[in-house]
């Protein structure tokens, strides 16, 4: 009875060790042989994913240098600090760790706490962008903190990172461009360049425990980093510098509305030594308007509104108006009318050019005014290129017809890009007729086109294209990138100039050359003429058609195009002043001096050897020695030796000081005020208005104030006067100071309809 | 004679000895009540018998010592960063194994039947315990399941799952006969499960009211209870479960029910750090494959996965071991499962029997779950894997158990011999 009892618990005892082996351990066994051998790989990836740590190592971006080497951009270490406050345990912690970065990166420790109390959180960044001196403060408090709390270490880290940095802030801006914050490059060369500038990332794999600490394992692979190409920029930073001073004092002096453009480009091959757009902007904080009236306008606005008029006006700030305008040329392009005529022999140097003071270029059509309105009379065709005529280009226009001014407009490449390595490039446009096929014109197109008005260019086209008369007839691509080199400052490519077609004569072009070089030494483009050297130029005033800001006056753009030396021409530029508002807005009177400024520094930098005429040389600069520590007779003698007038002050018997300074610029016959003793070299004048005189006067002056003059200019025409000095009048300077004295002429020479 | 049996262990109840049950005066074949107090006299404190069965030993060292070699294994980075010492949880466990192997010779010289009449106070006592458990740790937001003893902490569970595994087999064995009965055979497991489930509902320990009333329904299940109750209480268990899920008492459990079987497939941050503990044991799971990455090589354990020393330990043991290994252990469980019952199915009274088979069930039911629960079959609600999750409450009463299992085999043995 016993057994029976104990057989039935003995059955239901196996029966219960079969239902917990087979239904138990069977699918328990089951579901591992599952997991392990089925899905084992799925979920062995997933969990080595979630153990490696694969760090990217920032590759270093190359650096944009000028020609001769000098840094326009480049990238430094910096750092920045994240926090893992997954890490925390307590609040304590959280405000230790919170309080000493805050100290540390100048934080608010309250922005900082609201970080470290996303705990579920392994990363928030604190602070991007901080440099060694901060890196090292913060790897100190890492040791203090993990010193009394090891799980503290592993809630700051710090990541390497790099920062963009740009010398020379807004230098070049528009060129240059600038990088976003992961680095990559957003406009300019930055942007066109930004693939050889990035470089190839490195990557370190390893494998991490929970906290982010190495595990034990030695598994721990490194593919190092390769760092950008640096790319070296055709631009001299020396000519870019003189091109964006001398834009900058034209906008003040001018007041220009919408900015200026100058480019400077070799003839020969197209390099682009400088391209300035003004205003420019900070590279360094490229998202702050420069612009005080768009600060102010932006105030007012509020919302969206804002935000897309914030757009709007950053766009048009980081704008490169060099490439990306177009406008109406102007007289600028009767350059071009003239040589496609002579080219074509349509219009002859010896053809006379009657201008009435307007003219009818086709019968039922309204006359068309020239700017001078009791007419040029008779002229020759270089005459009327010197009179900026507009009746003789009409002229002239008909000779050459409609296709052959459609086929030289597209010759001269107006109608397509330079190809120049920017981005953002734009192009001029032809008449537009609805309708009609591309390069039809009506006829009144024509005479308006011959000098430039009704057609738009840009100024890289300008440029260009006058490029190919200076050089012979050979239309070349301009180009801003001369070599890339690689981090060891190997070679890695070099661009070679690009000859794009042979548009005129060599013989056409010298022609053109002698009759800019005439126009700019006699003719409107005088004021961009400078002393010493064969400048060939002309002049451009156009109407921004439809736009006005003052009543019933119309906009200007003003510029001016030439190269110099005229005989052997080596370098091009062109001016543009986009709505000067001020009394003077035509190209001879605002575009002109600043390009005659500018070339009177290129000149002489680039080793251009200056020949002058007689009469200049009596204006002509040269270069002060240094007579300092002489005896104060073999100083004076040394003075007079140099063909300077030595002024002695105080009664020492030594030089100990002298003004001008060692290798500054005086005029040939110009004072050297030699000081003796140290009370001496208090003494100082005020500097006289020198402005609104003739050259003579001007001499005049500078010797009754003892000062030494500069003349810059056209001194050698009788009728330029001083229009402008580098030093106030009423400043008090030592004696014997130069000042440069800008000497013009006021005529009206050319504009438009 | 069931009657004089029974009538013989309710004086056991009283404090009287008794040193076999009418089984070895059947197996005499006499019937002879008469010989009775024969065996009344030979008073014996200590069952040696034949010989407790080796091979049962062997197999408990055996999984005790993997246990600890792979808790070991899978809590020292653990131990590390946040006891500073590798070594904290392996010095701690093995000191309770030593104290617990200590506990379990002692115990395996135990006449189980002097446990007859413990079982009503262990149980009332058990439940006490949990009674003093709950206000103790009143005020916290976690689960009050741990009795703090200074340096140890009791789960209380532990002793609950034995109190009634050993009152179920007192009760059973007492009443073999009127199991058929819904007054003897049903009701009393009614109340011990109702009981304990409350207590447990109040600290709350929801996977221990799974296992206890498991435990419960296999103890009624080997006395013979009637299947049709075992049809009617899963009805009435579902009824239970939705009455709660109405009244919002579940949400701990709930919380935990959160993102089971979507460990992979998480799609919000909440469900990430619900999944994550879970998340982490398949990717170890999954890391092992067939052969493992080798002894003491997983990477889930250093802070992946949260605690790999407790319920998890598995995880990590399959990461090491591969699939190989999981199974070879396994199988070790297995046969120990199958040797413990072996033995207790030939004890000599039913109560041995029962007593028995209940422990080694309870063994084979926690294995299940444990892993049931690691590879997310099951939610994730604290069931720990016997010999191998670190708990010196857990291990020693374990110990203890497999104690009585072997004076049941000594007993069995001389019933053999």
């Amino acid at each position: 009875m016993g057994d029976k009892v104990l057989s039935g618990i003995r059955k239901r005892s196996w029966a219960l060790l079969f239902i917990i082996m087979i239904l138990g351990f069977g699918s328990v066994i089951s579901r591992l042989f599952y997991l392990q051998l089925v899905q084992g790989k799925e979920l062995s990836d997933l969990a080595v994913d979630q153990q490696m740590s694969d760090i990217t190592v920032s590759a270093k971006r190359g650096s944009i240098l000028d020609r001769n080497g000098n840094t326009l951009a480049s990238s430094a270490n910096v750092w920045k600090v994240v926090l893992a406050p997954i890490y925390f345990e307590n609040d304590k912690d959280r405000q230790t760790v919170s309080d000493g970065l805050a100290t540390i990166l100048g934080m608010n420790s309250a922005d900082i706490m609201e970080l470290a109390k996303k705990s579920d959180s392994y990363y928030q960044t604190v602070k991007r962008q901080i440099e060694s001196d901060e890196r090292g403060k913060v790897l100190e408090f890492i040791e203090k903190i993990s010193k009394e709390n090891p799980k503290l270490g592993s809630v700051i880290v710090l990541e390497e990172d790099y920062k963009r940095y740009y010398p020379y802030n807004d230098f070049a801006a528009s060129v240059i461009g600038f990088t976003g914050s992961d680095g990559q490059g957003l406009s300019g060369i930055e942007y066109q360049y930004d693939s050889y500038l990035t470089g190839v990332p490195g990557r370190v794999v390893s494998e991490n425990d929970g906290w982010g600490a190495a595990m034990p394992f030695e598994y721990e692979q490194k593919q190092e980093a390769h760092d950008g190409n640096s790319v070296v920029l055709t631009i001299d930073e020396t000519i870019q510098h003189f091109l964006e001073k001398h834009l900058k004092q034209g906008i003040i002096d001018y007041q220009v509305a919408e900015g200026a453009v100058a480019i400077c480009m070799d003839v020969n091959n197209g390099e682009v030594l400088g391209m300035a757009t003004e205003n420019s902007f900070d590279l360094n904080n490229p998202y702050e308007l420069t612009d005080e009236n768009a600060k102010a306008e932006l105030e007012k606005l509020s919302g969206t509104n804002k935000e897309q008029r914030e757009s709007e006006l950053l766009a048009k700030q980081w704008r490169n108006k060099a490439i990306s305008d177009s406008y109406y040329p102007g007289s600028v392009f009767k350059v071009i009318t003239a040589s496609s005529a002579l080219e074509e022999g349509t219009s002859k140097l010896s053809n006379t050019y009657f201008c009435s003071g307007s003219y009818v270029p086709y019968e039922g059509v309204q006359a068309i005014a020239c700017h001078n309105h009791d007419g040029h009379g008779s002229q020759t065709f270089a005459e009327a290129l010197c009179n900026s005529c507009n009746p003789a280009f009409m002229m002239i226009g008909k000779e050459l017809g409609y296709e052959k001014f459609w086929e030289y407009f597209q010759s001269f490449g107006f109608n397509s890009q330079t190809g120049i390595d920017l981005p953002g490039e734009g192009t001029g446009l032809f008449f537009q007729h609805e309708g009609e096929p591309e390069g039809s014109m009506w006829p009144t197109d024509l005479a308006i086109g011959s000098f430039g008005q009704g057609i738009t260019v840009t100024p890289i086209e300008m440029v260009t294209a006058v490029s190919a008369v200076a050089n012979g007839g050979s239309l070349i691509k301009p180009y801003l990138v001369k070599q890339i080199v690689d981090a060891d400052g190997n070679v890695v490519e070099t661009t070679e100039p690009t000859v794009k077609r042979q548009i005129i004569s060599n013989e056409t072009a010298r022609e053109m050359a002698e009759i800019m070089e005439k126009n700019a030494t006699e003719g409107t483009a005088k004021n961009g003429y400078v002393a010493g050297y064969r400048i060939a130029g002309k002049t451009g005033t156009s109407e921004k058609i439809g736009q006005s800001r003052k009543p019933g006056v119309e906009d200007y753009i003003a510029s001016y195009c030439g190269f110099a030396p005229a005989d052997d021409p080596q370098i091009a530029l062109l001016v543009y002043f986009d709505t000067p508002t001020g009394d003077a807005y035509y190209g001879s009177q605002v575009a002109a001096p600043v390009f005659a400024g500018i070339m009177a520094e290129i000149c002489p930098y680039l080793g251009i050897e200056a020949q002058y005429t007689e009469d200049e040389m009596k204006y002509v600069s040269t270069t002060a020695d240094s007579y300092l520590s002489l005896n104060i007779g073999e100083a004076q003698q040394k003075v007079r030796d140099d063909g300077f007038e030595p002024f002695v002050t105080g009664d020492g018997d030594e030089v100990i000081a002298q003004i001008p300074d060692a290798g500054s610029q005086i005029p040939r016959g110009g004072r050297v005020v030699l000081y003796t003793t140290t009370d001496s070299t208090k003494e100082t004048i005020t500097v006289p208005d020198l402005v609104g005189y003739s050259v003579a006067e001007v001499n005049e002056l500078s010797a009754e104030y003892n000062i030494n003059i500069i003349y810059s200019g056209s001194v050698d025409q009788d009728s330029v006067y001083s229009y402008s000095q580098s030093i106030e009048s009423g400043m008090l300077v030592a004696p014997g100071t130069v000042v440069t004295v800008y000497f013009g002429n006021n005529d009206v020479d050319d504009t438009v309809m | 004679m069931f009657e004089k049996i029974t009538d013989k262990l309710k004086g056991a109840l009283d404090g009287v000895l008794t040193p076999n049950d009418g089984g070895t005066a059947v197996k005499q074949g006499s019937g002879n009540m008469a010989k009775l107090p024969r065996h009344r006299k030979k008073f014996r404190i200590v069952s040696v018998g034949n010989g407790l069965d080796m091979t049962f030993l062997l197999l408990v060292v055996v999984v005790l010592v993997i246990g600890l070699v792979m808790m070991f294994s899978a809590s020292f980075p653990t131990a590390y960063f946040s006891k500073d010492s590798s070594y904290y949880f392996i010095k701690r466990q093995a000191g309770f194994a030593v104290v617990g192997l200590i506990i379990m010779i002692a115990v395996s010289f135990v006449d189980y039947h002097h446990y007859h009449k413990y079982a009503v106070p262990v149980l009332i006592g058990a439940w006490l315990l949990m009674l003093i458990v709950i206000p103790a740790n009143w005020g916290s937001d976690d689960p009050k399941r741990w009795l703090n003893l200074g340096p140890i902490s009791i789960q209380v569970s532990e002793i609950c799952k034995f109190a009634l595994i050993l009152f179920m087999a007192h009760w059973s064995s007492l009443y073999y006969d009127k199991m058929q009965t819904f007054k003897y055979g049903v009701l009393p497991g009614l109340v011990l499960i109702l009981v304990t489930s409350f207590l447990l509902y109040l600290e709350p320990h929801y996977s221990g009211i799974v296992i206890c009333g498991l435990i419960v329904a296999i103890m009624m299940f080997l006395a013979g209870v009637r299947i049709f109750y075992f049809v009617l209480a899963a009805i009435g268990g579902g009824l239970i479960v939705s009455v709660m899920a109405v009244t919002g008492k579940l949400t701990y459990a709930m919380s935990r029910l959160d993102g089971w079987g979507q460990a992979l497939t998480y799609t919000d941050v909440d469900m990430w750090n619900t999944t994550w503990q879970t998340r982490n044991s398949l990717y170890a799971i999954g890391s092992g494959g067939l052969w493992g990455l080798g002894l003491g090589q997983s990477r889930q354990k250093y802070m992946y996965l949260p605690e790999p020393q407790n319920d998890f330990v598995y995880a990590i043991v399959c990461e090491e071991l591969g699939f190989i290994g999981a199974f070879i252990i396994l199988m070790i469980f297995a046969v120990l499962v199958c040797r413990g019952i072996k033995i207790c199915v030939k004890a000599s009274d039913k109560f041995g029997t029962l007593l028995g088979v209940g422990l080694m069930a309870q063994i084979g039911l926690q294995v299940v779950l444990n892993i049931l629960v690691i590879t997310d079959w099951l939610p994730n609600t604290g069931i720990s894997l016997p010999f191998f999750s670190y708990g010196g409450s857990s291990l020693i009463m374990l110990l203890a158990q497999m104690g009585i299992v072997m004076n049941i085999s000594r007993s069995a043995a001389l019933e053999k011999g």
